[in-house]
């Protein structure tokens, strides 16, 4: 019971100060000369605004067999059919231009910080697996009795843990990517994954490590060369030990992943600073990016986790 | 009859200059059962480890079945099939069950079909008394659990040959039975084996030649009877009279 108070207690003082925290944020936002309109961060995540339906050719509205009005070019071809449409702004009869309105539409479009979350989920995907492939191999590099591989993958690490992002992301777009002829994407994905692999790449070794030299003896006495003993025996036992890291890591990634908008890939933070010169809403937008971003992360490591706990029968 | 297993003046060095094995020459018959004892650190289970490679030799000769274990044709991943080891620490896979350890093998390196693979380990848990702890995780079983399905594990690749590395030494002493009575029936059934251990009790009433090693070097061949109660060797009468 005296227990139970207790935790009571300062359960009670963390609530109390997490309020006070958004209070005091609340306050300063008052304070400052500046008008909150969150409701205009809205339309750039979606929208429902009307748009409208534009002739993709010159010809003329005329009234087809089933009754619907639908636009036909000058060799008397359908091009557009209207009958779907409810808010029509041509007639039977009308002499249609290429680009002119025929109809408006209303449906749920996504605006473009959703359009960025996109494309930071995809290329954070992309650098994910890659990272996680190429971080794997440079690991079992970095324990192999091969000199040469070894050395190799101890360079390939410093290199790489020794300078930063930023300069990275442009050595691979502007020099690499022009060897080469990338994409600003693919660019992207290159810089992020080689970056986080070098990371993983130590996880690896630091997990594989940690297995006792018995499994490996285990599994080569019983007839296993080694690298189905790696398979079967130490690697599924390194990735439990390495979860936690590797969770912390992926999630450096998503947030690394921002640093790509140096190069004009539109992810969530170029998209965050387009919409800022556009919304006139700077303070908003960036609440609601940071808040996108902690979603991605969260829910990924809310994934890794459940993955542990799947993982952890055994123990 | 040839000898299943002929070690020839096997001698071990390590890189820190510790010579671990002097002149070791053991030949050993089909269906024999070889117990070595000695002090610790006298080389006994790094000799063991040497029959299966997971310590290669620095000169000498080992033969396995016929197959010299350091010639160039040999495959030692084939060899090592037909030796099974027990180790001190279990070392069971922690993330298999039983039956998932014992069938690993089987699956991955034999390439057997599952169905057949399972049938085999479920008869091989069966044998050593744990048909109803198939489906547990290692860390879910006791020690002397864990050995008994170490043993199995090592028999599911049907070996001639089994090696045991002291495998009563990290059990609870009440758990030390269950696992030396799987291994009498083991040698009941004639499988050729070879064991490193303090259990004298099982040297006596199993073995068919008890070996002594000091310091490298093997000292005393002979039988249960000659080797417990008539030791002429002095350095072995001093070790009897230590640990009887």
């Amino acid at each position: 019971m005296q227990l139970n108070l207790k935790s009571l207690f300062w359960n009670a003082i963390f609530v109390l100060v997490l309020i006070s925290v958004c209070w005091l944020i609340y306050a300063s936002g008052k304070r400052i000369d500046y008008n909150w309109n969150w409701e205009r961060v809205v339309p750039y995540i979606a929208t429902n605004a009307a748009s409208s339906i534009n002739a993709p050719a010159d010809g003329e509205i005329v009234l087809a067999a089933n009754n619907q009005l639908v636009l036909q070019n000058l060799s008397g071809d359908t091009i557009v059919e209207l009958g779907g449409y409810s808010s029509l702004s041509v007639y039977e009869g009308d002499l249609i231009f290429e680009g002119d309105s025929l109809a408006t539409i209303e449906e749920w479009r996504i605006g473009p910080i959703l359009q960025g979350v996109i494309t930071t989920i995809k290329i954070s995907a992309w650098s994910l697996v890659f990272a996680l492939f190429l971080g794997l191999f440079i690991g079992l590099m970095r324990i192999s009795s091969n000199p040469a591989l070894k050395k190799l993958s101890v360079v390939y690490i410093e290199l790489i843990r020794g300078t930063p992002l930023l300069v990275q992301i442009f050595i691979v777009y502007f020099f690499i990517g022009t060897v080469l002829d990338l994409e600003r994407f693919t660019a992207g994905v290159i810089a992020l994954s080689v970056f986080t692999s070098a990371y993983v790449a130590e996880i690896v070794r630091s997990g594989i490590q940690s297995i006792p030299k018995g499994q490996m003896e285990a599994a080569r006495s019983l007839g296993m060369n080694y690298p189905k003993a790696m398979i079967y025996v130490i690697l599924p036992q390194a990735f439990k030990q390495t979860l936690p890291p590797l969770a912390g890591q992926f999630i450096n990634l998503i947030k690394d992943s921002s640093l790509v908008s140096v190069i004009s890939i539109t992810d969530l933070t170029k998209a965050g600073r387009e919409v800022v010169s556009g919304s006139f809403a700077p303070f908003e937008v960036w609440f609601t990016v940071a808040a996108l971003y902690l979603i991605l992360t969260s829910g990924l490591s809310w994934a890794i986790q459940a993955l542990e706990k799947k993982l952890s029968a055994s123990d | 009859m040839k000898n299943i297993i002929r070690a020839e003046k096997v001698n071990k060095i390590y890189p820190n200059g510790c010579h671990a094995l002097k002149d070791v020459s053991v030949n050993v018959d089909k269906g024999e059962v070889i117990v070595i004892v000695g002090p610790s650190g006298s080389g006994k289970s790094t000799f063991l480890r040497t029959l299966n490679q997971l310590e290669t030799i620095n000169n000498g000769a080992i033969e396995i079945d016929g197959i010299d274990m350091y010639a160039r044709s040999t495959d030692i991943n084939k060899l090592r099939q037909d030796v099974g080891m027990v180790f001190q620490g279990f070392n069971l896979f922690p993330h298999k069950t039983a039956l998932g350890n014992v069938m690993l093998a089987p699956l991955k390196v034999a390439n057997r079909a599952p169905k057949e693979v399972k049938k085999d380990a479920e008869s091989l848990l069966k044998k050593v008394g744990l048909a109803d702890r198939q489906d547990n995780y290692p860390n879910h079983l006791s020690g002397g659990q864990q050995q008994r399905v170490a043993i199995a594990r090592a028999l599911a690749m049907t070996p001639n040959i089994m090696l045991f590395d002291e495998p009563t030494s990290a059990l609870d002493p009440e758990m030390v039975g269950e696992v030396l009575d799987v291994m009498k029936d083991l040698a009941k059934e004639g499988m050729t084996m070879v064991v490193v251990t303090h259990e004298m009790g099982f040297a006596k009433e199993v073995a068919d030649r008890v070996m002594f090693m000091e310091d490298g070097e093997l000292l005393v061949s002979d039988t249960p009877n000659n080797f417990f109660d008539t030791p002429s060797n002095p350095r072995l009468q001093k070790f009897l009279s230590k640990v009887l």
